[in-house]
């Protein structure tokens, strides 16, 4: 919209009336800026100004609402699954429940079931910590007629990735030797599992 | 560059800007929407402020009997409903047993998991190992530990517990 554009329009359109070589050349350089011309200047700049204003303000308003967003999005919270995903909390509980009560349970006669089944649920450093413990524990089943049954009361998940969880758990543990009521005990776990394979792996047991 | 060039410029300008602000209105919207972002946020926070309330009910200095009332009350401000009715009931005997015994405790969440969160009607399931270092007026102090499992409720105040049962051996179900 340049003053020498807006005359090849044409006298015809309202706002190049003023700008009429026919009695304008003269005038315009006598006289001191009209009043009335600086107003019809002003009023084809508004648009333009206002235009860049908002476009400003749509550019700026655009950009603080998408970082608010990536602000909300980006915390620790939503790359911990647990919970947030049923489906998986409920199977790594399930998983890791099965196999503790599976590998913490045992008969005088069937240790090397026990032993085993460790071998397909537990592995890394649970593995090595567990042969460690059960070669004591087989020896003390067989000449004391013990067994042990575990059974998991609760299981919680406190971090859960694609690939790995971390897990609260509750035991309860009964002994029984052979001619003795049985005792129980009480036993909390805190166990890191990996899924390999498609299948939840214990590959640390630690205590609280 | 005509004027119609300029001026459709400046309009695809003005489109583009639109646009843009658009584009961030939606993706702010999609996060502020988001069911899963908001779960996630309100699990965190229910497990914090849970632990927390934990420990405070697990906790409790009996050296005076001042100390022992401020005890109680904080035990009111970490409950709610069942949990909070029955601390009310029961603050006089307790205030005047606690202070005749003389027993500190001190409790500390030593590990805590949430098994169940609920956030439409803002309860949530939460399962915890605590350790209570008990310094008896006389005597050694030793530590027990015990293991919990608290339902936690959303106040206007935030998580509070609203039942709280120790989960001994064979008590668990």
């Amino acid at each position: 919209m340049s003053s020498e554009g807006a005359t090849d329009i044409g006298p015809g359109t309202e706002a190049d009336v003023a700008l009429d070589p026919g009695h304008g050349s003269e005038e315009a350089e006598t006289r001191a800026p009209d009043p009335e011309d600086g107003a019809d200047v002003s009023r084809r700049r508004w648009p333009r100004v206002l235009g860049a204003l908002l476009t400003v303000a749509l550019i700026a308003t655009g950009g603080a609402l998408y970082a608010e967003g990536r602000q909300l999005r980006d915390t620790p919270a939503t790359a911990n699954l647990a919970l947030t995903d049923a489906e998986a909390t409920t199977r790594v509980t399930g998983d890791v429940s099965s196999a503790l009560s599976k590998v913490f349970s045992y008969g005088p006669g069937a240790t090397a079931t026990t032993r085993a089944a460790a071998t397909e649920v537990l592995a890394g450093k649970a593995l090595q910590q567990y042969a460690t413990l059960f070669g004591q524990v087989e020896r003390q089943s067989a000449d004391q007629k013990l067994t042990l049954t575990t059974e998991v009361v609760r299981a919680g998940v406190t971090r859960l990735t694609d690939d790995s969880a971390h897990l609260l758990v509750f035991l309860d543990q009964v002994y029984e030797r052979r001619g003795r009521a049985p005792t129980t005990a009480s036993a909390q776990l805190t166990v890191v599992a990996e899924l390999r394979e498609g299948r939840w792996w214990i590959v640390e047991i630690g205590s609280t | 560059m005509t004027p119609r060039t300029r001026h459709l410029g400046g309009w695809a300008v003005l489109l583009v800007a639109a646009l843009v602000c658009n584009l961030g209105a939606w993706s702010y919207g999609q996060a502020r929407g988001d069911r899963s972002l908001s779960y996630a946020k309100a699990r965190d926070t229910a497990l914090a402020e849970g632990e927390r309330h934990l420990a405070t009910l697990n906790s409790l200095d009996g050296e005076s009997a001042q100390r022992v009332d401020d005890g109680l009350r904080a035990w009111l401000d970490s409950s709610t409903g069942p949990l909070h009715d029955e601390l009310e009931r029961t603050r006089k005997e307790e205030a005047k047993s606690l202070t005749a015994a003389g027993d500190t405790a001190r409790g500390k969440v030593t590990s805590a998991a949430l098994t169940a969160l609920d956030e439409r009607t803002g309860t949530a399931e939460l399962i915890a190992t605590v350790d209570v270092e008990v310094t008896p007026r006389t005597g050694a102090p030793g530590t027990q530990r015990k293991r919990f499992g608290a339902t936690l409720a959303r106040t206007a105040d935030g998580w509070k517990v609203k039942a709280l049962t120790a989960i001994g051996t064979g008590g668990g179900r």
